[in-house]
C-alpha cells in the first residue's frame, strides 16, 4: 500500500494539463479544423481494378469512413463535409451547382453519417451511388465555388481549412479550356481565403500527369520542394490512408519556445505531442428528463457563513512533521516557478549514454519556428545534421509551461525519412526525450540470478526466430476504446448489438502452439525439471491456517483507543492499515469523507493532536 | 514494516563554545548538523523513530540517574517520529550550557534507552549518532563491557566531530576528498582530552567493524554539505509476481518490479480559509444547470451519464457502461511474438514507466527458463512483443520487454508501445530540399566546434570514460525547493519565501567547465548564423481581424482612425459639441470628454460603462466590437490618467456578470484582445499584480476543465502502487 494518494489525481496536477487536452484549449481559442473531401463520382471512379480489387470510389469511401470515425474519437469538433462532382443528380443549397451533390454539409461527424458513408461502400455502394448520384459531366469550378459557399455558410470561426480532391482524371474537362480556366480561379479564389488544397490522386491506366492540369489547382507545399507533386498516384487502400491520414490532422505546436544554445543565442522551436495515449473520453452529464447536456458551476464558499469565498480569502496548505504550513495561492505559483519556459543547452554526450530504461514520459517532437526567429531552421538543420553525424544527443533544460519545474531531456537527432510512395514517415528534427531524477529511479534488491547454459540459450533462439514478426507502431488498436465507441456506435444508430472488436494484443495461441510444436517440450526437458509446474503456486507460500471465506482473511481491526492515541502522539499512524484507521474515525466519531489513507490520517491527525 | 531508530546524541558543554576567530563554534556546528538531519526526516515523513540525548547540560534527566553516577545528561526527547515541533525546540532550546559529561556515560544512557524502548519492536537497524569535540575527560572503565554491549543489542555508532579522524593517509575515505583548506588537521592544535578521546573512538569503531569503521566518522561540516539536499524520495519496490507465457505450453514464472518512474509527492496542497487556516472552513461545491436562458438548477439525482459519440450524445448509464464494457482475464504477461530491436524506436514509447522483470522468487527453474529467453533476445538482437496487463481491473497495453544482461543481474525491461489511437502523424517540410534552410559548410563546421566544445563525457587518462553532468544523480528540484519554502515558512512565520539555494541552482546551470570552453565556439555560430527576432504580430486574431470585413471598414483606415484620434485633435476640440458619451461613437466621446476635463473622470467612466451595458444588452458582434473599444479606451485613458480602480472595478463585474448575462462570446473577444486588469506594473498603486492580472483572463477555464476531471478507472500505473 504504497502510495494510496498518488492514484488520484492531486491539484497541481490538474493544473498541469495533459498535452491532448492542452491543444483542446489551444482550439478553443483559434477556432475548429475543418476538413472537405470533394469525391469524383464520374463512371471511371466505378472502374473496378484487376482480380476484383476495390474500386477507387470504393477505396475512397473506405478512407472517408476511417476519418470519420477516427474524428470522432480524437477530435469530434471537427467540421467534415463530403461532397461529389461528376453527379448525375444535384443537391446543394439553392441547387445553384449542376452536378454537384453535397453528401454531407460541413457539420461535426456523427453515427448517422458514418452509416451513410458505409451505404456508399462496396457491391451495394456502388449500386447506391448509382442511383443517387449518378454520373453526369463535371466542372471541378462548380464544385469548387460549392465548397466555399460551405465554408461561408458556417457561421463557427475556422482555424484550420482543407480541401481534398479525389480523382482518377488528370482532365477533369476533357481539355475545355474555359472550365479549366474556371476552376483555377475559383482554386485561387479559395486558397485566398485561407483554404489549403490538396490531391489526392488515385491509380488510372496509363498514370496519373498532376502537370496537365492540377498543379494550378492544388496549394503549394510547406517548404520549396515539389514533393506534393512528384507523388505517385495511390493504387493501394493502405498508400490512400496513409497519405490521407498525413494531412487530414492539422498539426499544432503544444509550445513554441526558444532552444538557447548560451549566452541568449535563441534558436525558435515547436514541441508536438506525436503520441498521445487515446483514453475512453469523460462522460457528460445529461438531466434526465430531455437527455440534454448540463453545465456544471463549482463555487467555493465558507462553510459557516455561507458567503461565497474570494481568491484573496483562501490559502493553500499542506502537513508535514504534524503541523500545517499555509502558503498564498502567489506563493504556490512563485514556489514552482524556476526560469521562464525554454529549452537550455548543457552540452551533448555520445547515444550510447541515452540508457533504455531511463523513460518516464511519452516524447515529443521539436521542429523550428522560422516565424519566431527567423534562421532559426537553418541553425537547427545544422544541428541535427551534425548531432546526427556525430552520433550524439543534446542534453537540454527544458521548461516547456509557465510555472513548470525544470526537466531534463535529451534532443535526440532523427532524420527525414520516406517510403516508396515518396510519404513522409519520419520528419526531419529532434525527439525529446524526458530523462528521470535521482527521485524516479527505484532501488531494487536484485535478486540472485542463475544463469542458462548455452545449450538452452540456443533452444529459446529457436523458439523467438519461429515466432518473428515485423512490428509496426500503428498495428495495434486499443481494445478498450475500440468496445467503447462500438458500443455507442450500436446505440446510438439503435443496432441491436455492437460490432465485436478483434482483441488484437491478444496472443494468438493456437498459432503460437502450432509453429513452435515440439520446440516447447523439448526446451522445457531442458530448463525444467519433471515434477516442475510453472503454473503452481510455490510451495513457500504462507499458510492461511484454516482460510475459508474472504471474510475471515480480513484482518481483525481492532486497535484500542489508547494505542492510537500513541499513534497520533508519534506521528505513526501512518503504520495502521486503512481498515484499521477507518475503525479508528468511527471509534473516535472522526466524520471523513475521504477514504485515502493520508485523508484518514489527516483527520484523526486533526481531531486528536488539538 | 522494517524500520529503524535513531538517537541523535548532542555535546553541549562548555568546551563545544570554543572556537577560534572567526570560526563557528563546535556547538553551532553540531546544531546545524542535527537540524538539517530533522528536517529531511520530516520532510521525508520516514516513520523510522528518532531520540534526542544532550550531555553536558546543567540539569540532569535520565532514567540511569543514581547520585553522582550518569550526571549532566539529559534525554531531550525519546524515541519517536520526528516532527516540526522537535526541530523548534532544537531551534530555540538547544544552547550551550556550563557543564561537562563523560561522553561514554552518554552512550550508555543512549543504549538504556534501545533496551527499554525499543525491546520488543522489529527494527532494521539501531543506530547512535554522537556529535562532540571529545573535549571532556572521559573514563574508560567500562569501555570493553560497553563495546561487547554494543555488539549484542547490534547497535551501529556514527561519531561527527570538528575535525577528521585521519590525516593524509588517505584511510578515511568518507572525509578526505570534501576536507577543504583551513580546516585544523589531526594532531595539531587537539588538546589531550581530544587525542585521548580520538583513540578511544577509533579503537572502538575498529572493534566494531575491522573494515569499514572508520569511514563512520565524520566531520561536521562534510556533513553538514551533504545534509543540505534533502532526502530522495524512496519507495519501496513492489513485487508483482505473474506468468511470462509464450503460447499455451510454455510459461515461466516471473515477478515485475517498477523500475523507474516519475515519483511525485503524496501530500498535495489542501484549500484553507485565510482567516483561520482551517481547512473545514471551505467547502467546494458543484451544482448543475440547464443551458437555458434561467440556467435551470438540476439536482444531482436528475442527472445520467452520457458519452459523446462525434455530434451525438449517447446516454449510458453507469451500469450499461459496466455490463458493455471491455473485460479481460486479469493479469498478464503474453508474448504476442519476437522483432527486431531495432523495429521498436525509442521515441515511440509510451507509459510513464519501466518496469523490470526478473525470474519468480526462490525459483532456480525459472531463473535458468527466464534467463535463457534474456540471453536469447540479447544474442539476436530481437525483442518481445508482449500483452501486459497488471490486473483485472486495468487496462491491458502493448509493450517491448528488452533484454537487459548486467555484471550482477540479468532481467527484461518492459516499456509500453502506442496503439494505433495514440499515434498523430504529423508531417513536416523537409529541412533539406529548403535552400534557404541549409546551411553552408563554414556553418555546418561552426556547429561542429560547438559540439565538441561542449561534450559532457570525456576520457581521461586511463581512457576512461567520465561523464560530468548526470541526470540521474540530480534530486527532483521541484521538491527541494517545495520543502526549502515549506520548512522556510513553518520556521520563519511572516517573513517571504527565501529565494533559490544557490548550490540547487548551480545544479541545474551548464557546468562552468563547458561554459567555458564553449566561448570561442559559441561566439562563432553567433558569427555565422543571422538569427533575427520576427516581429510579433498578435498571435491570437483579434476581434477587429475577426470582425474587419463586417465592420465595412478596411482596416488601415482605421487604424489612421485610431492614430488620429490618439493625436491632439483639433477637429475634435472645434468641435465642442461633446458633453456626454453618446451611443455613435462612444469611445471617442470618452477621450475628447476626458481631454476637455469639463467633467470629473468618475463621472465621464460612468458614462461610458452605461453605454457598455447598453451596447451589450444587444448580444450581437457588432456591438461587442463597439463596446470592445469602449473597454479598450477606458483601460488606455486609465492607463494615462494613472488611475487604475474604477476600471479594474468595471471589469471585474463585468466579468462576474458574464454568466447571467449570457456574454460568453464576448468575453472570448476580450480575452483573445488580451483586455485585462490594470496590474501595479502600469499604474501605481493597482492592487493588482501582473500574475493576477494575466490569471483574470485565464482562470475561468481551468475552472472550468478542473471540474471534468478526466475519469481514468485503474490505469497500471498508480495500481501498481496500490499493492
Amino acid at each position: 500500500m504504497a502510495d494510496w494518494t498518488s492514484y488520484y489525481r492531486n491539484e497541481d496536477e490538474e493544473e498541469e494539463q495533459e498535452d491532448g487536452e492542452q491543444s483542446a484549449g489551444e482550439e478553443r481559442l483559434t477556432g475548429r479544423d475543418s476538413l472537405v473531401f470533394l469525391v469524383d463520382a464520374s463512371k471511371e471512379m466505378f472502374i473496378k481494378g484487376e482480380d476484383g480489387a476495390p474500386s477507387n470510389f470504393d477505396m475512397t469511401m473506405q478512407v472517408v469512413r476511417t476519418v470519420y470515425t477516427s474524428k470522432i474519437i480524437s477530435s469530434h469538433r471537427d467540421l467534415i463535409a463530403l461532397v461529389f462532382y461528376g453527379t448525375e443528380h444535384s443537391k446543394n443549397p439553392n441547387d445553384t451547382f449542376k452536378h454537384v451533390y453535397v453528401y454531407h454539409d460541413l457539420d461535426e461527424p456523427g453515427a448517422k453519417r458514418v452509416q451513410d458513408v458505409d451505404a456508399l461502400r462496396g457491391e451495394k455502394g456502388a449500386k447506391l451511388a448509382a442511383e443517387t448520384l449518378g454520373c453526369g459531366p463535371s466542372s471541378l469550378g462548380d464544385a469548387l465555388w460549392c465548397c466555399a459557399n460551405l465554408y461561408s455558410d458556417i457561421k463557427l470561426r475556422l482555424s484550420h481549412k482543407r480541401l481534398m480532391i479525389f480523382t482518377c482524371r488528370e482532365q477533369p474537362h476533357g481539355g475545355d479550356n474555359v472550365k479549366d480556366r474556371q476552376a483555377r480561379t475559383k482554386a485561387s479564389d479559395l486558397k485566398e481565403t485561407g483554404v489549403v488544397i490538396d490531391l489526392i490522386h488515385l491509380m488510372k491506366p496509363g498514370g496519373f500527369d498532376v502537370s496537365l492540369f492540377f498543379r494550378d489547382i492544388v496549394s503549394p507545399p510547406e517548404d520549396e520542394s515539389e514533393l506534393g507533386l512528384q507523388l505517385e498516384p495511390c493504387e493501394k487502400l493502405d498508400d490512400l490512408q496513409k497519405r490521407v491520414r498525413a494531412k487530414e490532422q492539422k498539426k499544432r505546436a503544444t509550445a513554441r519556445i526558444n532552444l538557447c544554445l548560451g549566452d541568449g543565442l535563441n534558436v525558435a522551436v515547436g514541441l508536438y505531442a506525436t503520441a498521445v495515449t487515446a483514453r475512453k473520453p469523460p462522460p457528460v452529464k445529461l438531466y434526465r428528463e430531455s437527455n440534454e447536456a448540463v453545465r456544471s458551476k463549482t463555487r467555493t464558499f465558507h462553510t459557516q457563513t455561507g458567503s461565497l469565498l474570494l481568491p484573496s480569502e483562501i490559502k493553500k496548505a499542506q502537513t508535514y512533521g504534524k503541523k500545517q504550513i499555509e502558503m498564498e495561492k502567489d506563493e504556490v505559483d512563485f514556489i514552482k516557478k524556476f526560469d521562464d519556459p525554454g529549452l537550455v543547452l548543457m552540452g551533448f554526450k555520445p547515444m550510447e549514454k541515452l540508457k533504455l530504461h531511463h523513460h518516464i514520459k511519452p516524447s515529443v517532437f521539436l521542429y523550428p519556428e522560422e516565424g519566431e526567429i527567423k534562421g532559426s531552421a537553418c541553425l537547427f538543420s545544422a544541428l541535427l545534421k551534425k548531432c546526427s553525424e556525430k552520433n550524439v544527443y543534446a542534453l537540454c533544460r527544458c521548461i516547456a509551461r509557465r510555472n513548470n519545474p525544470p526537466r531534463f531531456v535529451a534532443l535526440v537527432p532523427q532524420n527525414e525519412e520516406v517510403d516508396d510512395a515518396k510519404v513522409q514517415i519520419n520528419p526531419p528534427g529532434f525527439n525529446v526525450i524526458y530523462l528521470p531524477y535521482a527521485d524516479d529511479v527505484r532501488t531494487l534488491d536484485l535478486p540472485r540470478c542463475t544463469s542458462a547454459s548455452q545449450e538452452q540459450v540456443d533452444k529459446m533462439k529457436d523458439i523467438v526466430t519461429k515466432l518473428r514478426f515485423k512490428y509496426k507502431s500503428d498495428a495495434f488498436e486499443n481494445p478498450v476504446i475500440q468496445k467503447h465507441y462500438r458500443n455507442l456506435e450500436a446505440l446510438a444508430l439503435d443496432m441491436m448489438a455492437p460490432e465485436e472488436v478483434e482483441d488484437l494484443i491478444m496472443p494468438k495461441v493456437e498459432q503460437i502452439d502450432r509453429r513452435l510444436g515440439s520446440l516447447v517440450d523439448e526446451f522445457k526437458n531442458l530448463v525444467y525439471p519433471a515434477n516442475y509446474n510453472p503454473e503452481s503456486k510455490p510451495a513457500a507460500k504462507r499458510k492461511t491456517a484454516d482460510s475459508g471465506g474472504g471474510a475471515e482473511k480480513k484482518p481483525k481491526v481492532e486497535v484500542s483507543m489508547d494505542q492510537i492515541k500513541v499513534h497520533v502522539q508519534n506521528g505513526t499512524l501512518g503504520k495502521l492499515t486503512v481498515p484499521v484507521l477507518k475503525e479508528a474515525c468511527k471509534q473516535f466519531g472522526v466524520r471523513t469523507t475521504g477514504t485515502k489513507k493520508q485523508e484518514l490520517i489527516d483527520a484523526l491527525m486533526d481531531q486528536l493532536s488539538s | 514494516m522494517a524500520k529503524s531508530a535513531l538517537i541523535l546524541c548532542m555535546d553541549v558543554g562548555f568546551n563545544m563554545s570554543n572556537s577560534g576567530p572567526g570560526e563557528e563554534s563546535p556547538f553551532d556546528q553540531a546544531k546545524r548538523v542535527i537540524q538539517k538531519f530533522v528536517q529531511r526526516q520530516v520532510f521525508a515523513e520516514t516513520k523510522d523513530e528518532l531520540a534526542l540525548v544532550l550531555f553536558g547540560t546543567d540539569s540532569t534527566k535520565n532514567p540511569l540517574d543514581n547520585d553522582d553516577q550518569y550526571q549532566n545528561i539529559t534525554v531531550h526527547r525519546n524515541l519517536m517520529v520526528p516532527d516540526f515541533k522537535l526541530l523548534e525546540e532544537i531551534e530555540n532550546q538547544i544552547h550551550p550550557e556550563s557543564q561537562q559529561a563523560d561522553w561514554l556515560d552518554a552512550l550508555v544512557v543512549c543504549m538504556n534507552i534501545f533496551e527499554t524502548e525499543t525491546g520488543g519492536k522489529k527494527l532494521d537497524r539501531r543506530n547512535i549518532v554522537l556529535l562532540t569535540d571529545l573535549n571532556s575527560p572521559v573514563s574508560s572503565d567500562n569501555l570493553d563491557v560497553i563495546i561487547e554491549n554494543l555488539k549484542q543489542a547490534d547497535i551501529t555508532l556514527q561519531f561527527f566531530l570538528p575535525f577528521p579522524a585521519e590525516e593524509g593517509d588517505g584511510e578515511a575515505p568518507g572525509d578526505q576528498d570534501r576536507r577543504g583548506p583551513g580546516h585544523p588537521g589531526t594532531g595539531k592544535g587537539l588538546s589531550e582530552e581530544q587525542k585521548e578521546g580520538l583513540d578511544m573512538v577509533k579503537h572502538i569503531m575498529l572493534t566494531l567493524d575491522e573494515e569499514e569503521g572508520l569511514e563512520q566518522i565524520y566531520t561536521f561540516r562534510s556533513a553538514i554539505e551533504q545534509l543540505c539536499m534533502f532526502k530522495r524520495i524512496e519507495r519501496r519496490p513492489m513485487a508483482w509476481p505473474c506468468q511470462l507465457t509464450i503460447g499455451s505450453a510454455l510459461s515461466i514464472r516471473i515477478v515485475g518490479y517498477k523500475a523507474v518512474t516519475e515519483e511525485k509527492l503524496k501530500k498535495s496542497w489542501k484549500t484553507v480559509d485565510a482567516q483561520t487556516n482551517q481547512k473545514d472552513d471551505v467547502k467546494r461545491e458543484t451544482v448543475y444547470c440547464l443551458d437555458d436562458d434561467n440556467e435551470t438548477e438540476v439536482q444531482k439525482e436528475d442527472i445520467i451519464q452520457g458519452f459523446r459519440y462525434g455530434s451525438d450524445i449517447v446516454p449510458f448509464s453507469k451500469v450499461d457502461q459496466e455490463q458493455m464494457k471491455y473485460t479481460h482475464d486479469g493479469k498478464c504477461f503474453a508474448v504476442l511474438g519476437f522483432t527486431k530491436q531495432s523495429s521498436v524506436q525509442r521515441h515511440r514509447f509510451m507509459g510513464t514507466q519501466v518496469i523490470k522483470i526478473f525470474p519468480g522468487k526462490d525459483d532456480e527453474h525459472a531463473a535458468v527458463a527466464l534467463s535463457a529467453l534474456i540471453q536469447a533476445l540479447h544474442e539476436l538482437q530481437m525483442v518481445a512483443i508482449v500483452r501486459y496487463a497488471y490486473d483485472r481491473r486495468s487496462n491491458p497495453q502493448v509493450g517491448a520487454a528488452f533484454p537487459c544482461i548486467k555484471q550482477d543481474h540479468e532481467c527484461l525491461m518492459y516499456v509500453q508501445l502506442p496503439f494505433m489511437e495514440d499515434l498523430r502523424h504529423f508531417t513536416f517540410p523537409s529541412l533539406e530540399n529548403n535552400s534557404k534552410f541549409t546551411p553552408s559548410d563554414e556553418q555546418l563546421s561552426a556547429v561542429d566546434s560547438l559540439i565538441d566544445s561542449m561534450m559532457l563525457v570525456e576520457e581521461d587518462e586511463d581512457g576512461k570514460q567520465k561523464d560530468i553532468f548526470k541526470v540521474h544523480d540530480i534530486p527532483n528540484p521541484a521538491f527541494q525547493r517545495l520543502f526549502q519554502c515549506l520548512h522556510h515558512r513553518a520556521v520563519n512565520p511572516g517573513t517571504p519565501l527565501p529565494a533559490m539555494e544557490s548550490w540547487l541552482k548551480a545544479t541545474l546551470e551548464c557546468p562552468e567547465v563547458i561554459r567555458e570552453r564553449c566561448q570561442s565556439a559559441l561566439g562563432e555560430i553567433k558569427n555565422k548564423f543571422t538569427l533575427t527576432q520576427v516581429e510579433k504580430k498578435k498571435k491570437l486574431k483579434t476581434s477587429a481581424q475577426i470582425f474587419g470585413k463586417d465592420s465595412d471598414e478596411p482596416e488601415a483606415k482605421k487604424a489612421k482612425e485610431d492614430e488620429a484620434d490618439e493625436e491632439f485633435n483639433l477637429a475634435d476640440i472645434a468641435e465642442g459639441s461633446v458633453t456626454s458619451v453618446g451611443s455613435v461613437d462612444p469611445a471617442r466621446d470618452f477621450r475628447t470628454l476626458i481631454r476637455q476635463k469639463t467633467l470629473t473622470f468618475e463621472e465621464v467612466c460612468k458614462q461610458l460603462t452605461h453605454r457598455i451595458e447598453q451596447l451589450l444588452g444587444n448580444k450581437s458582434t457588432d456591438y461587442y466590437m463597439k463596446s470592445i473599444t469602449c473597454v479598450e479606451a477606458f483601460r488606455e485613458q486609465s492607463v494615462k490618467l494613472g488611475n487604475a480602480d474604477l476600471y479594474n472595478s468595471y471589469l471585474q463585474l463585468l466579468k462576474s456578470s458574464i454568466p447571467t448575462q449570457g456574454l460568453e462570446s464576448f468575453w472570448e473577444l476580450l480575452v483573445q484582445d488580451g483586455v485585462t486588469l490594470i496590474s501595479e506594473d502600469e499604474v501605481e498603486g493597482s492592487t493588482v499584480t501582473r500574475n493576477e492580472a494575466r490569471q483574470f483572463l485565464v482562470t475561468e477555464r481551468i475552472e472550468e476543465a478542473a471540474a471534468h476531471p478526466a475519469e481514468d478507472p485503474g490505469d497500471v500505473d498508480d495500481l501498481l502502487d496500490m499493492m
